[in-house]
């Protein structure tokens, strides 16, 4: 393990704008937000909590060009790999339900890969909890252990820093004069902090009594119908938002766009909550109810994700608790999912 | 098959013939720019410039490479766009996708096709392929049904195929008038599938329709002693993608595009609502 000092930090993250878009958080109006990096300078926030944005964001881009259509010419040349800096170990789990959707089969995803082949991922430790984060409930822990290229976690005057891949290591050795190596005494403070955010992750569960992901296990979605399902969708608008800041939704949709002979393809993030998203051509729609579409977003994490790939496609990032209008609750729907689940 | 290694790429395609079924279905007859083969029941994903795309599962024969036939029902804003298109426009596809029918499980066994409405559009190519195999099946019978004689799609076809050797057919329309020359049977599909030539505990059935035809179709195979795992189904979803990412398709624990659109039914009992 490294130490790097603030300053020596800024000094890493502009050299290595030379190879990469380098993206960090920053904060607006109290919450972080990823912006561009060297613009706005160094009043960047790399710990606390997750940013608003999803770490999706970089890889499965809400819309993009993905072919092209009737001869507007092919997509633009690949964009500079991102950097991405200050992920917490949340957004680093949803990559996993990224990955299997966009990478195994028999067809890869060629735009997902490509920028999950080359950016660079910089995660970091959480200092706080959000009175919405709930991630060891979902069996995560608020600091990365595993998926990330380099993880930070903040001292008083710099960071911690761990290796996680080969493509780390490569650039910790090739600006082996901005590290030094960490001391005993650092290494105990990250422990500790590791442990008191743990612990007001702890009290968010108790608070909001949020169940432990094997608490619903096995639950059967048949078995929960409008009783259950309406009390919650009857206020959804259907604004789709709940999709739109989830680090594991993953929908889209390709439609054609420009006239005549000239269109290109392209790609957008979809909703579930949208009545037309599983409507057929002919008109039939299987889920015409709100109800049933609010069903087929929990289904889909929590049954579909859990059978096919054996982990529940939540992170417990809270943050379609923050963005719904509505004021549907993840946690407490999960509350009463494991209440009735057996 | 696919374009510079992406699956969202299309292959520009000329059309090479419009033919007009009845008053709402057209067959298009394809030829994509580069080699192009698909196995009977995949579907591809057929696009028209500035109109955008639709999922149709091929109608011709798969042996016939290179080429291929789609027969298109006019239902919506795509399909209406498709029913404008003529010969030696450029169209766009993508695919073939899907697991399509499992041929080699049929080998050896009893089959009944049974087809309803613009259903005979992939079923007449299942069909194609059974008559290129005869020898391997140990019976094959075609039910079909339609709303009317005049919306039979491929009537004259499926009537000549009373004349072949080895094959019982039977077909049928709910309602017909005096004038449409029809001496087949009028009834509901489900009146054709009783005196089936072949014994429901082993045999298999394949069943492709609209949504409410297979439902009362598998209903009645099912009464007559037929096995769940030996029915299949064409499960019609809101496909996009067609390779098992947008989301659009999911049924249970499958996607229709990839390990569809044909399901047996026992994989899909124990759903909600899978005739919608
Ligand atoms: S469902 Fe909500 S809490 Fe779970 S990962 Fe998605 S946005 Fe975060
Ligand atoms: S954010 Fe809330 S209101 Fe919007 S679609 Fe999701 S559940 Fe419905
Ligand atoms: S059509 Fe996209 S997942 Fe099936």
């Amino acid at each position: 393990m490294f130490f790097i000092a603030e300053e020596k930090l800024h000094i890493l993250l502009t050299r290595l704008t030379d190879d990469y878009q380098v993206c960090v958080p920053r904060k607006k109006n109290g919450k972080l937000h990823q912006t561009r990096f060297p613009d706005g300078g160094g009043d960047y926030t790399l710990d606390e909590v997750r940013s608003c944005e999803p770490a999706k964001i970089f890889f499965f881009r809400a819309r993009e060009k993905v072919a092209d259509g009737f001869g507007a010419g092919p997509p633009p040349p690949p964009p500079k790999p991102a950097c991405i800096t200050g992920v917490k170990a949340c957004d680093l789990k949803s990559l996993e339900v990224q990955d299997y959707v966009f990478l195994t089969d028999e067809y890869t995803d060629p735009f997902y890969k490509r920028a999950r082949d080359s950016n660079l991922i910089i995660s970091a430790d959480c200092t706080q909890a959000l009175d919405t984060c709930f991630c060891m409930a979902l069996g995560v822990n608020p600091f990365p252990e595993k998926d990330f290229d380099i993880n930070l976690s903040k001292m008083e005057d710099g960071y911690v820093v761990e290796t996680g891949s080969a493509k780390g290591e490569r650039v910790v050795k090739d600006n082996e004069h901005l590290f030094s190596p960490a001391d005993p005494s650092q290494v105990k403070t990250r422990e500790e902090t590791r442990k008191r955010v743990q612990s007001q992750v702890r009290i968010n569960i108790n608070e909001y009594r949020i169940p432990q992901e094997g608490d619903w296990k096995g639950w059967k979605p048949i078995k929960f119908a409008y009783a259950f399902w309406n009390q919650d969708a009857k206020n959804c608008v259907e604004c789709g938002a709940c999709n739109t800041v989830c680090p594991t939704c993953h929908c889209f949709l390709l439609f054609d766009q420009g006239a005549g002979k000239k269109t290109s393809r392209m790609r957008v993030w979809d909703s579930c909550l949208i009545k037309d998203f599983a409507r057929v051509a002919g008109g039939a729609n299987p889920r015409p109810e709100l109800w049933m579409r609010l069903r087929n977003r929990f289904e889909k994490k929590f049954d579909f994700f859990p059978k096919v790939l054996g982990i529940n496609a939540c992170t417990g990032c809270g943050r379609c608790i923050a963005a719904c209008p509505a004021k549907i609750d993840i946690r407490s729907v999960l509350g009463r999912l494991a209440a009735n689940a057996h | 098959m696919l374009t510079d290694g992406n699956p969202y790429a299309i292959r520009k395609t000329t059309v090479l013939r419009v033919i007009t079924e009845t008053p709402t279905i057209k067959t298009l007859r394809l030829k994509p720019s580069l080699p192009f083969s698909f196995k009977t029941g995949q579907f591809i994903e057929l696009s028209v410039p500035g109109v955008g795309e639709a999922p149709f599962t091929p109608s011709s024969d798969p042996a016939f490479s290179d080429e291929l036939e789609v027969t298109i029902m006019r239902v919506g804003r795509v399909t209406e766009q498709i029913h404008k298109v003529k010969k030696n426009d450029t169209v766009g596809i993508r695919g073939p996708f899907g697991a399509g029918y499992p041929v080699d499980v049929f080998k050896g066994q009893e089959v009944v096709v049974v087809g309803g409405g613009c259903g005979f559009a992939p079923v007449r190519s299942l069909m194609y392929t059974f008559f290129g195999m005869s020898r391997d099946l140990k019976k094959l019978a075609f039910r079909g049904g339609c709303k009317t004689p005049r919306d039979f799609l491929f009537k004259k076809e499926l009537l000549g195929w009373k004349k072949r050797p080895g094959l019982d057919v039977r077909l049928t329309v709910d309602k017909a008038a005096k004038t449409d020359g029809w001496h087949e049977n009028v009834g509901l599909v489900t009146t054709i599938l009783d005196r089936l030539p072949v014994n429901p505990k082993n045999a298999f059935a394949v069943v492709c329709g609209p949504p409410i035809m297979m439902k009362f179709a598998t209903q009645t195979l099912l009464k007559e002693g037929f096995r769940e795992d030996h029915v299949y189904l064409s499960m019609e979803k809101n496909m996009s993608c067609g390779i098992g990412k947008c989301g659009h398709c999911r049924l249970g624990t499958y996607y229709a595009c990839k390990d569809g659109p044909v399901f047996r039914f026992d994989q899909l009992n124990g759903l909600e609502r899978i005739w919608e």
